[in-house]
């Protein structure tokens, strides 16, 4: 499967600079808008940028393309260093002021960086959910809330929460069919 | 597809993985049972296996994250790692001056750069963490002290990289203590330390596996002044 991002993680796993560069003019928007959704702090989310993409030259070596496309390795990278930052805020800043200064935008039309199947395989398996418990999942990937955050949204205590979710979870994989 | 009826007993332990992977990928967990998870990924490979499966699920979802246009931020993040290596002199133009202000330049040029006992500085920090330390390297030896911030607690470490030009990050071992030396000869001005958040005993694969809590530059304690 063509695959552009993959092809620039491998060679930057050799070393090549002018991949490096190039990889970062076509996924740094992208990822941008991964960390500024999570931190929901301009600032913080570029130098957050920067950290992603020290990351990737020295761990794109670990890509396996064999395993998933090079956007969603990415992203994950992306989504993993924007979630530990958040939980390690001292503060721990509410992420409802996030959430209602960031509401959930449209789904996009899909990008030939993510295959175009996956979108709508995971959106028919959680319109198999209850709708709030979809919506817990939903939130909880694209805006990284935590359990603490979840249950106080939904109103309901944390074990609860954390039992719904677990839940959901497994019949998610059921559907997902693997 | 018909919705399948919530089981009433707890989530077999077969599953018990399954489900702790699905939380990690989602973001649920807090920073210890994440530090957990991480500290399994470099071990498990079966278990790293169920964590990449679950990405590739949940990525049908990264449709819905816009673009943001990002300002280019290639120039500081070249700088991190890949630092140029100091100059012999940076007195060279004023040759132009005369023979013998040059060579009193070029003498006092020689014993700031070169001086008998080598000794650069750098200052790890982030704007993220209140984690805060002060490393300097005198006589080939790297004394790094924790000056803000909390040492690891039980289920996690602090461990010391240091990334010289286009290597790859080499381990200086774990910071347990309030301050530790190390032997370290050879070291130039230029060369990255961070400090990253591992699995007690450190991280397993010989390469940062946690997060990066804070980085530095090492420099000459002339290149400031």
């Amino acid at each position: 499967m063509d695959d552009p991002v993959a092809d620039l993680l491998i060679k930057i796993a050799a070393q090549d600079r002018a991949a490096f560069r190039h990889l970062y003019s076509l996924a740094a928007s992208k990822l941008m808008g991964v960390l500024l959704r999570i931190l929901n702090n301009r600032a913080e989310s570029e130098d957050a940028l920067q950290e992603v993409f020290t990351r990737v030259w020295l761990k794109a070596a670990r890509f396996d393309a064999d395993k998933g496309r090079g956007m969603t390795w990415l992203i994950a990278l992306s989504r993993n260093l924007a979630i530990d930052r958040l939980r390690a805020r001292p503060d721990h800043v509410s992420d409802d002021d996030a959430m209602s200064a960031a509401p959930d935008p449209a789904p996009r039309a899909e990008t030939r960086l993510i295959a175009a199947g996956e979108a709508r395989r995971i959106n028919d398996c959680f319109a198999t959910l209850e709708p709030d418990r979809a919506e817990a999942l939903r939130g909880a990937y694209l805006s990284g809330l935590s359990y603490t955050d979840l249950a106080d949204r939904h109103g309901v205590p944390l074990n609860t929460m954390r039992t719904w979710l677990r839940r959901g979870l497994l019949r998610l994989k059921e559907c997902m069919g693997s | 597809m018909t919705e399948l009826p919530i089981p009433p007993h707890p989530i077999p332990p077969r599953d018990e993985d399954d489900v702790l992977a699905a939380e990690y990928v989602l973001g649920v967990l807090d920073l210890a049972e994440r530090a957990a998870v991480e500290m399994r990924l470099g071990r498990e490979p079966a278990f790293a296996a169920l964590v990449t499966r679950w990405e590739a699920d949940f990525a049908g979802l990264n449709d819905d994250y816009p673009d943001v246009p990002a300002p280019d931020l290639m120039p500081q993040i070249e700088a991190r790692l890949f630092p140029q290596p100091p100059r012999r002199s940076r007195f060279g133009s004023f040759w132009a001056w005369g023979t013998a202000v040059a060579t009193a330049v070029a003498l006092v040029a020689y014993l700031a750069l070169t001086p008998p006992t080598p000794s650069l500085v750098a200052t790890l920090a982030a704007d993220t963490n209140t984690l805060r330390f002060e490393a300097e390297v005198t006589q080939d030896r790297l004394t790094i002290t924790r000056v803000a911030g909390s040492p690891a607690d039980s289920a996690s470490s602090h461990e010391l990289w240091i990334i010289v030009g286009d290597n790859p990050p080499v381990s200086l071992g774990l910071i347990d203590a309030t301050s530790e030396t190390i032997s370290l000869p050879g070291i130039a001005a230029g060369a990255v330390l961070a400090v990253s958040l591992e699995q007690p005993g450190g991280s397993a694969t010989g390469q940062p596996d946690g997060p990066i809590l804070v980085t530095g530059v090492l420099a000459g304690v002339l290149a400031g002044a």
